[in-house]
């Protein structure tokens, strides 16, 4: 009925090329060419038009520098030659956005602007070399290598570092920090001071609430005191809304409270659709820790016990964190000094559900799991914002006034994602990851958060890092694999397995080259080559013949038995430079500038409707498609939950932290279709599990007439 | 069912359905239910900032003009209806269509208490008072909703404010968030069309279901009336939207969407469209703003407009089973 003619199209705006996209043309196709118009529309009409013009590099660093724009120091550890050397090879890639989405995002959100923020100081090129200069400190071989690893596209630092490297007036380069509290007005009072300061600087922050005390428990032995951790939760959701990057980012936080706490019912309807204002939590992210013996307790259809944190301090002289309730359950069960409660383990599941279905929340983090894979010495007791952070802390004691009786450590990681696709195409695929580790390894090195003293110790003691992937969909669819499928499900196992022998041998050369491992390598299983055992018993190589086939016609060598068993050798001996090495984030915006599908999901639909607070409402095809190859860009909803699980479950026997696992069902699925798909993923030893997304398919005879994004 | 004083009172039992389209409405409308609390508002108000006054000025008077509408539809549309139901369930799904218009009334003012002053709503209720075309819409439809007027006619009335008079204010959150601006309240916009686009068609299927017992001559007086209508609504809305949006230049845009929503609405009632296609091309833009599904949105900074209240169904044994 309607003729969406591509007539004009040269007169159209770019947002209205953009939304073409979304809708049909007459035979039926997707009108990939309206983006790349927008795409070039928006240059044209918007970009050239409201970019700074300069006659030379030399008069625009000295203007950028002069004008507080450009941090001196990073540029004056290079000669003048080398400058005009990297930013010549920069250009010469002659990079071009093929999306309307990633120019859109880029310019809006990463460049360099004039401090009234209307016109524009850096391209892309620009952008790229900066944050080269700025992380190889002076090195120029890593440097150059940064760049072309980064122009290239095969390796996107996240956006933190990516957005503020080499800016003199910028935010932190970090992406995430986790924070403990405990049960005292001390340590929430310095939480709180620390998500502000965190906040401010631009990162996500994830606090832990298992510690503290319920509602009703005593305090000073007087009972029907406490109230529990909702109160807090409320400050910390006020905290963070009031503290934004310069209005640049708006500032974002995660809890984690453990399923066996007393409050757990409570903390999940704070994000009741009728929950009461004074409970409701709108903006602040919630995850669940939850043990086997949850999932024990549901299959027999008992109850489970929730405990009083403030007991179980009393009885074991530890937070309730750091103990495993797997481990203690009977005996706490039998302990007459431990308060406790009961709810049904299967109601519990199911009102988790319910809240999904509503809001999207609680992430999960799967407690024993998390911790029977950690290869590092300690407790991992919450993960972050995204869900793929996990890591071990410790907890910090403080003195009346606030100040530190004994500095223990938080968390904090950088991170950074390579793109599959590009770095399958790489001419050295082992250098493509060491590089992206050395970039990874200096925001570390570079990073000193003074205004939270734990997280400035657990960094400098650790130097985790977190490399992770993206475009794995539009990988496999560009090779005509199917995601989810057998050869889907080998490739990223034998894709992970390579990547984390090279990661292991990059930070294990860093450790060489300066002496030095991380504080409690040697109590790591790295260490006692426990942790390498897999891989020398075994081989981690395709099996499936398409996938070998798929390895060899784009040459790529993959690590045997022997490589790993030197390799192993080589760790034992001299140590590893990182904590942590990998973690699979969900990349949004990054994956959109780097023309990538995100992270190791699906793709959502084909055409991806974007919306973000700075960009409003943008479409965004998925990478490689084409008219020509639309059966292997299936959705996630059509995809289903198990094959997802089974690709994410491949890719976490390799990766020591976690991966961000979103579950996708339609509107008309039920809570037991969750709770299916949650224990599927815990049997198959998946450790998170980020947001339960739906898709609600619109009434016949309601929809947009001819939309692409629209479920037929 | 309708006077329950004469006739013998009768329990609704959704176990016996005359209509099964009663039920599938009815699940569609509780699954969607949503309140204006979920919608982080206070993160446009960086964005309200960026307006320019008549902007701001404008969007405020497009969402009291909306407000009026939810009104009328809340207090006198539904309620009206409600004696023209064929079955007790149709019944229960006008009372639900009844309460969410007063949900979405309430909403605009969610939107005014977070971003303008004050001073400047009441302005625009005022204005809203004044106006004349609103007021002359808003009587239009009102003397069809009249307790003695036809009971198919104040089903077209209806179906013509649901799915028509609506949307030349539903345009401007529209516009705004394709160009990045106000886009959570956007998002509550997007939750109260996703409401309308149901209501427009179930009246629309009821007047359907109603025309299919009628005479050859009832129909062609129905439909006759219902061109009548559009047509006189159509000429009101021109003015409406010109005197809107002549000043930011946004009319002839207003005006295809205008199009292209008469011919929906029409639809909804079964009967052919007004407007030729090429009247109807809607900026892009905008169209393929209006589809609710499958947003990838960034969690942090909005709430979606996708989720719902989920089905729940306790797990078995079989579930269990590792």
């Amino acid at each position: 009925m309607l003729d969406h003619g591509m007539k004009d199209g040269e007169t159209l705006d770019y947002h209205a090329l953009n939304a073409m996209l979304n809708l049909y043309d007459e035979n039926g196709h997707i009108r990939f060419e309206a983006d790349r118009m927008a795409a070039r529309q928006y240059f044209l009409q918007h970009v050239n038009q409201n970019t700074v013009f300069f006659h030379s590099l030399d008069e625009k660093l000295r203007y950028l520098v002069e004008e507080g724009y450009y941090e001196a120091e990073v540029l004056s550890q290079y000669p003048r030659e080398f400058l005009t050397q990297i930013w010549d090879a920069a250009y010469a890639a002659k990079f071009r956005f093929p999306t309307f989405l990633g120019a859109f995002k880029y310019y809006t959100s990463y460049t360099l602007k004039t401090r009234d923020g209307q016109r524009y100081l850096e391209r892309f090129e620009d952008r790229v070399v900066m944050v080269s200069l700025a992380l190889a400190r002076g090195n120029q071989e890593h440097a150059m290598a940064f760049m072309r690893e980064i122009i290239a596209g095969r390796f996107q630092p996240a956006t933190p570092t990516f957005l503020n490297a080499g800016k003199k007036s910028r935010g932190e380069l970090i992406s995430c920090f986790l924070l403990r509290l405990e049960d005292n007005m001390e340590s929430i009072g310095r939480g709180i001071n620390s998500a502000l300061q965190l906040s401010k600087r631009g990162g996500g922050v994830a606090l832990m609430l298992t510690n503290i005390r319920e509602h009703g428990a005593p305090i000073k032995g007087i009972e029907n005191q406490s109230s529990g951790v909702i109160p807090v939760m409320k400050l910390l959701e006020d905290s963070f809304s009031y503290a934004n990057q310069l209005g640049a980012r708006q500032g974002a936080g995660a809890v984690y409270l453990n399923a066996h706490h007393p409050d757990i019912l409570r903390f999940l309807d704070t994000k009741r659709e009728n929950a009461d204002e004074k409970i409701r939590i709108k903006t602040l992210s919630l995850g669940v820790v939850i043990p086997d013996i949850t999932f024990e307790l549901a299959k027999k259809n008992e109850d489970m016990y929730l405990f009083s944190p403030h007991d179980i301090e009393k009885v074991y002289g530890v937070p309730f964190s750091e103990i495993s309730v797997t481990e203690k359950y009977d005996e706490m069960v039998d302990d007459k000094r431990i308060r406790k409660k009961k709810i049904n383990a299967r109601e519990f599941f199911q009102t988790l559900a319910e809240i999904q279905f509503e809001s999207g929340y609680p992430y999960i983090m799967f407690e024993d799991t998390v911790n029977k894979a950690n290869p590092i010495d300690g407790r991992i007791t919450m993960s972050n914002l995204c869900s793929e952070i996990l890591q071990v802390n410790e907890a910090s004691k403080f003195n009346d006034d606030l100040s530190y009786d004994h500095l223990g450590t938080d968390i904090s990681c950088n991170l950074g994602s390579l793109n599959i696709a590009k770095t399958m195409d790489s001419p050295d695929f082992g250098a493509t990851v060491e590089t992206a580790v050395r970039a990874l390894t200096a925001v570390s090195e570079m990073s000193a958060i003074d205004s939270v003293p734990s997280i400035r110790r657990g960094n400098d003691e650790a130097h985790a890092i977190g490399l992770g992937q993206m475009n794995l969909h539009g990988f496999l669819a560009r090779e005509r694999v199917h995601y989810g499928s057998a050869e889907g499900v080998d490739f990223t196992s034998v894709y992970f397995a390579a990547i984390t022998y090279h990661a292991i041998r990059a930070s294990n050369q860093i450790s060489i080259e300066k002496g030095e491992t991380f504080v409690g390598f040697d109590k790591s299983t790295y260490a006692t080559g426990e942790f390498f055992d897999k891989y020398t018993d075994r081989d981690w190589l395709p099996e499936t013949e398409e996938i070998q086939a798929l390895f060899d016609r784009m040459n790529v060598t993959l690590p045997t038995r022997d490589d790993w068993a030197a390799l192993k050798k080589s760790v034992m001996e001299h140590g590893l430079y990182n904590r942590n090495l990998q973690a699979v984030p969900p990349t949004g915006s990054i994956s959109y500038i780097n023309n990538s599908t995100s992270s190791i999901h699906p793709i959502v639909s084909k055409v991806e409707i974007r919306k973000e607070g700075k960009i409003g409402r943008v479409y965004y095809p998925a990478a490689f498609m084409s008219n020509d190859n639309l059966e292997y860009y299936r959705d996630a909803y059509e995809i289903g939950p198990e094959a997802l699980i089974d690709t994410y479950a491949a890719a976490t026997e390799h990766v020591d932290q976690g991966l961000s696992l979103t579950l996708f069902f339609p509107a008309e699925a039920t809570t037991r279709d969750i709770n299916r798909a949650q224990i599927y993923a815990w049997k198959k030893g998946i450790k998170t599990i980020y947001y339960v997304r739906l898709r609600q398919s619109s009434l016949e005879g309601t929809e947009v007439q001819g939309c692409v994004s629209c479920t037929l | 069912m309708k006077d329950l004083t004469t006739s013998i009172p009768r329990a609704i039992n959704w176990n016996r359905l005359q209509d099964e389209k009663d039920l599938e409405v009815w699940n569609r409308l509780t699954v969607n239910f949503w309140l204006p609390e979920k919608v982080p508002l206070s993160n446009d108000i960086p964005s309200w900032g960026t307006l320019r006054p008549e902007e701001r000025e404008l969007t405020i008077r497009v969402f009291t003009g909306l407000t009026l509408l939810d009104t009328i539809q809340n207090a006198v549309g539904a309620p009206a209806m409600l004696p023209d139901a064929q079955t007790p369930h149709e019944e229960a799904v006008l009372t639900n269509i009844a309460f969410m218009e007063a949900v979405h009334a309430r909403s605009y003012s969610s939107i005014f208490s977070t971003l303008c002053s004050t001073k400047e709503v009441d302005e625009a209720f005022r204005w809203s008072e004044e106006n004349p075309h609103l007021q002359a819409k808003a009587r239009l439809i009102l003397q069809e909703y009249n307790t003695d007027a036809d009971p198919l006619k104040r089903k077209i009335a209806s179906v013509f404010l649901e799915s028509f008079l609506f949307y030349s204010g539903f345009y401007l959150p529209m516009y705004w968030s394709s160009r990045a601006k106000l886009t959570n309240t956007a998002d509550l916009i997007r939750l109260i069309i996703r409401d309308e686009a149901v209501h427009g068609y179930y009246i629309g299927y009821k007047f359907q279901r109603a025309l299919e017992t009628a005479t050859e001559e009832r129909r062609q007086e129905l439909k006759d009336f219902a061109f009548a209508l559009m047509f006189d609504l159509y000429e009101i809305e021109s003015k409406y939207a010109e005197e809107l949006y002549d000043d930011i230049g946004l009319t002839e845009d207003v005006k295809a969407f205008l199009h292209y929503n008469a011919n929906k609405a029409l639809q909804n009632l079964g009967f052919e469209a007004l407007f030729p296609p090429a009247a109807c091309e809607v900026n892009p833009a905008i169209l393929a703003a209006l589809s609710t599904d499958s947003e990838n949105h960034d969690f942090f900074s909005g709430s979606g407009s996708s989720y719902v209240i989920g089905k729940a169904v306790a797990t078995e044994d079989e579930d269990w089973d590792f």
